[in-house]
């Protein structure tokens, strides 16, 4: 079993489709949706964490990409200069994901990647501007 | 409450290696298993301390005289506009303050950048006078060049703070953060029971002159802050349940370290700035042990709506609550987060300690009290 973070880009006239069922009927794997920008009538974006057998995972990302859902693997990612920190917590406030989180004990400012979902809410909120996104790449 | 020790029988102790010296966190824990009496005699001094934004703050710079000289009228540094209206050569930084081509570099960015030894292009102009022929000058300084460079903070350290939270339906930007729509978060800004104002919720011991830790060096109250207010609601343990009293604080920018100084810039909001003060409490008597020993549960403070123009309170919360990582507010559970750092704050209260355990730094009796009774008035249209 593996997980990968996609990011999946359709058109209006997909928005309609069940996507995210037909993947876990098809193929036996859990889809976590991390972020989501859907409304009828409009193009919409899904970020999801996929998890099954690599074979899973392809014959999905394969099947989305017959769907004419454009599917690319989800490297954006938070950069944080922690070394600047000053451990305000501002940031915490607006991190729904658990990825920046106060040590209860040390109250010094713990970034966890792997949680993060690159929502880019902190990017905004921190007063020492010490994070940046990484650009997208579509593939 | 009689006195049982003096300030100069503290410093007695300091001289001699023999003061004991304990943070405000540890006199809370302290507190737990131990009477005002004990503590009295026990402890001979408490370290407060807090590392927040603190907007009103700034700084004065003299630049030294130019040949020819210039009565500086309109000066920049680093294009940020500072202070005209002093004398020549004379300016003061606004942290605030901010500059004409990037909103995100402000005063607060001059004053760190001078501290951390870095060059500042000024620029000024005046109108030229008889004494004072130049009418334009742009040049480079830093710390080094200039003749005084001192920090002067109108408005610090404000014993306790509401907790900031928005009830509409629009994420809002402020100088307590990004607050979420529909309650979604909370913020708030003190270190609670390690705060210099709430271990001396009366102003027993700190008032003008008191030494204390400003920026990383030794710095002093010069006054009581602007909006000082004495007339808060006290709750049952003699804590004012919001924004009361303020101090002034001054001290010398060329001997501060940007660990306890830092420019910061709110989204939507603008500039402000982190100050690290540090604040030495003797312990007189049991009144001023008493007050020390007051622990996060016991401190609270107003739940304020910052969507509404009136900031009205939706109710109060203690600090024991808000650094659980939740509170309930009209029976929503909250996330809650600080805007102040602890782990900056406990680092100067130890830093304090290890001054005065090396007999580096002195406590002061205050030159004077703040005034018992003040308040704060509004700006009103006539």
């Amino acid at each position: 079993m593996m997980k990968k973070k996609y990011i999946l880009r359709f058109s209006p006239e997909i928005v309609k489709k069940p996507l995210v069922s037909d993947l876990v009927r098809k193929f036996d794997v859990s889809v976590n949706i991390l972020n989501a920008d859907i409304s009828s009538g409009r193009a919409g974006m899904l970020v999801v964490e996929l998890e099954g057998t690599e074979e899973a995972l392809e014959r999905s990302v394969e099947d989305l990409l017959n769907d004419g859902v454009k599917c690319s693997p989800h490297v954006k990612a938070l950069v944080f200069r922690q070394e600047e920190c000053v451990a305000c917590g501002s940031c915490t406030a607006v991190c729904f994901s658990g990825a920046l989180q106060m040590n209860p004990e040390s109250w010094e400012l713990e970034f966890d990647q792997d949680s993060c979902i690159v929502c880019g809410l902190c990017v905004e909120a921190c007063p020492l501007r010490l994070f940046t996104i990484t650009r997208e790449m579509e593939s | 409450m009689s006195t049982r020790k003096t300030v100069e029988q503290i410093n007695e102790k300091i001289k001699k290696g023999e003061a004991v010296v304990v943070t405000a966190e540890e006199i809370s824990k302290m507190a737990m298993s131990m009477s005002p009496s004990e503590i009295v005699d026990t402890v001979d001094i408490v370290t407060t301390a807090t590392f927040g934004p603190m907007c009103s703050s700034g700084a004065f710079v003299n630049f030294g005289h130019y040949s020819p000289p210039i009565r500086m009228e309109e000066i920049t540094l680093n294009d940020v506009p500072v202070s005209g209206g002093l004398a020549a050569v004379d300016t003061y930084i606004g942290a605030t303050s901010e500059s004409h081509f990037d909103h995100q570099y402000g005063g607060a960015h001059v004053i760190e950048d001078l501290i951390a030894g870095k060059d500042i292009k000024i620029k000024a102009r005046a109108k030229g006078t008889d004494c004072y022929p130049n009418k334009e000058v742009e040049t480079i300084i830093n710390k080094d060049s200039v003749n005084e460079f001192y920090l002067y903070n109108p408005r610090n350290a404000y014993q306790n703070y509401g907790v900031a939270v928005n009830t509409k339906h629009k994420t809002i930007y402020t100088y307590m953060g990004t607050l979420l729509p529909n309650i979604g978060n909370a913020t708030y800004s003190t270190s609670g029971e390690l705060s210099p104002l709430l271990n001396d919720p009366s102003f027993r011991t700190i008032g003008i002159g008191t030494r204390i830790f400003l920026g990383g060096t030794q710095g002093y109250v010069s006054w009581y802050g602007t909006q000082f207010n004495t007339m808060k609601p006290k709750n049952d343990f003699g804590i004012p349940t919001s924004n009361a009293g303020t101090i002034a604080v001054i001290g010398d920018a060329k001997e501060m370290s940007t660990e306890y100084i830092k420019a910061a810039y709110f989204e939507k909001y603008g500039v402000s700035i982190f100050i690290g003060i540090g604040i030495p409490i003797p312990i007189l008597d049991e009144d001023i042990a008493k007050a020390c020993m007051i622990r996060n549960e016991q401190i609270e403070t107003q739940i304020i709506d910052y969507s509404e123009p009136d900031k009205p309170s939706l109710g109060v919360a203690n600090y024991e609550q808000l650094r659980s990582g939740s509170i309930e507010i009209n029976g929503k559970k909250v996330k809650t987060a600080p805007m102040s750092s602890l782990m900056k704050a406990r680092k100067i209260a130890a830093e304090l300690k290890s001054w005065i355990d090396r007999g580096e730094f002195y406590i002061t009796q205050p030159v004077e009290l703040f005034p018992k009774e003040s308040t704060v008035k509004n700006l009103k249209q006539r």
